[in-house]
């Protein structure tokens, strides 16, 4: 029964883990964003609505 | 590589991302609830043994990262284009994550079955080394300030830094270790039960969709930040930038490193 606790405490990590992440990339998408608007003087999404990654 | 080239435009695509997130979420949940509640518990190992279902699909995706670092600074050195940075550095990133993550989910599942949270096995030495030199890849970008020395160096240490993946693989098979050898990435049949390999699958491909995922939301942020990264005067302003006629042709984007 013991042995639980460490698979319960594996699957938390993992899910904890991702979701860190994705918020970590979300706090840093908005920074960014936030600073280009300021910079360029545009209201809206300074950039990256489409296929942004990549291009 | 055009295709390659090709096929990240597509996945760069909001659609695709939302389409790869929805998926990621439904794919991790079937796997948490099969590899807890669906898979029956090892006959030798019991319940600690459905750590692998999550353990052994995060070092597939580090390889994965790594493997995607490795080709991307092939392509970068080659083409010096731009592009393949980002995709380079998005990947050692992720790698780091989940590299770290299979450590800490290994030492979860040594405790209860080898008695000790970290042993000096070839193993999980090489894998510690691995991690090691992609936090080492991670740091060397944030230390290099000028954009194109930090492109080149990064690319020579992706590149020399994939010779460790085969070694992490191959570690439990040339020397003697605690760590099992493979089950599935193995020549001939996988040695494991058909419901266990199924599980193991679905964690395969979900871990897999959210490296996607993760991959093509960290490339965007990786545009964003070498945009805020550039001068205020080289940003086009609002006042600064001329409508684009209704009949030209769309700008294309294809930025090189000189």
């Amino acid at each position: 029964m013991r042995d639980v606790g460490y698979v319960v405490a594996g699957y938390a990590v993992t899910l904890a883990m991702l979701g860190a992440y994705r918020w970590r990339l979300a706090v840093r998408t908005r920074r960014a964003r936030r600073y280009l608007s300021t910079a360029t003087g545009r209201t809206g999404p300074a950039t990256g609505r489409t296929g942004a990654g990549w291009r | 590589m055009r295709y390659v080239y090709q096929a990240l435009t597509l996945l760069g695509g909001r659609r695709a991302q939302r389409v790869m997130g929805a998926g990621t979420l439904a794919g991790l949940a079937a796997t948490v609830a099969v590899g807890l509640f669906v898979v029956p518990p090892d006959a030798e190992q019991g319940d600690v043994q459905r750590l692998m279902y999550v353990h052994v699909p995060a070092a597939w995706v580090a390889y994965l990262s790594f493997g995607v670092v490795f080709i991307a600074s092939i392509a970068y050195l080659k083409t010096g284009r731009v592009q393949w940075d980002r995709v380079a550095s998005a990947s050692a990133e992720i790698g780091v994550q989940f590299c770290a993550l299979t450590i800490v989910l290994g030492a979860l599942w040594g405790r209860p079955v080898w008695g000790t949270w970290w042993t000096w096995d070839p193993r999980l030495t090489t894998t510690a080394v691995l991690l090691l030199i992609y936090v080492g890849y991670v740091s060397l970008r944030s230390v290099a300030d000028n954009p194109v020395r930090r492109a080149r160096w990064s690319a020579v240490v992706g590149i020399v830094g994939f010779i460790d993946v085969p070694i992490v693989h191959m570690s439990v098979v040339w020397w003697r270790s605690l760590h099992q050898e493979a089950t599935v990435l193995r020549p001939g049949a996988p040695t494991i039960a058909g419901s266990m390999l199924a599980a193991l699958v679905l964690g395969f491909v979900a871990f897999s969709l959210a490296y996607g995922y993760l991959l093509a939301v960290r490339m965007r942020v990786g545009r964003l930040e070498d945009r805020s990264a550039l001068p205020v005067s080289e940003l086009s302003t609002a006042r600064a930038r001329r409508p684009r006629p209704l009949d030209a042709p769309a700008p294309t984007v294809d930025v090189r490193h000189a």
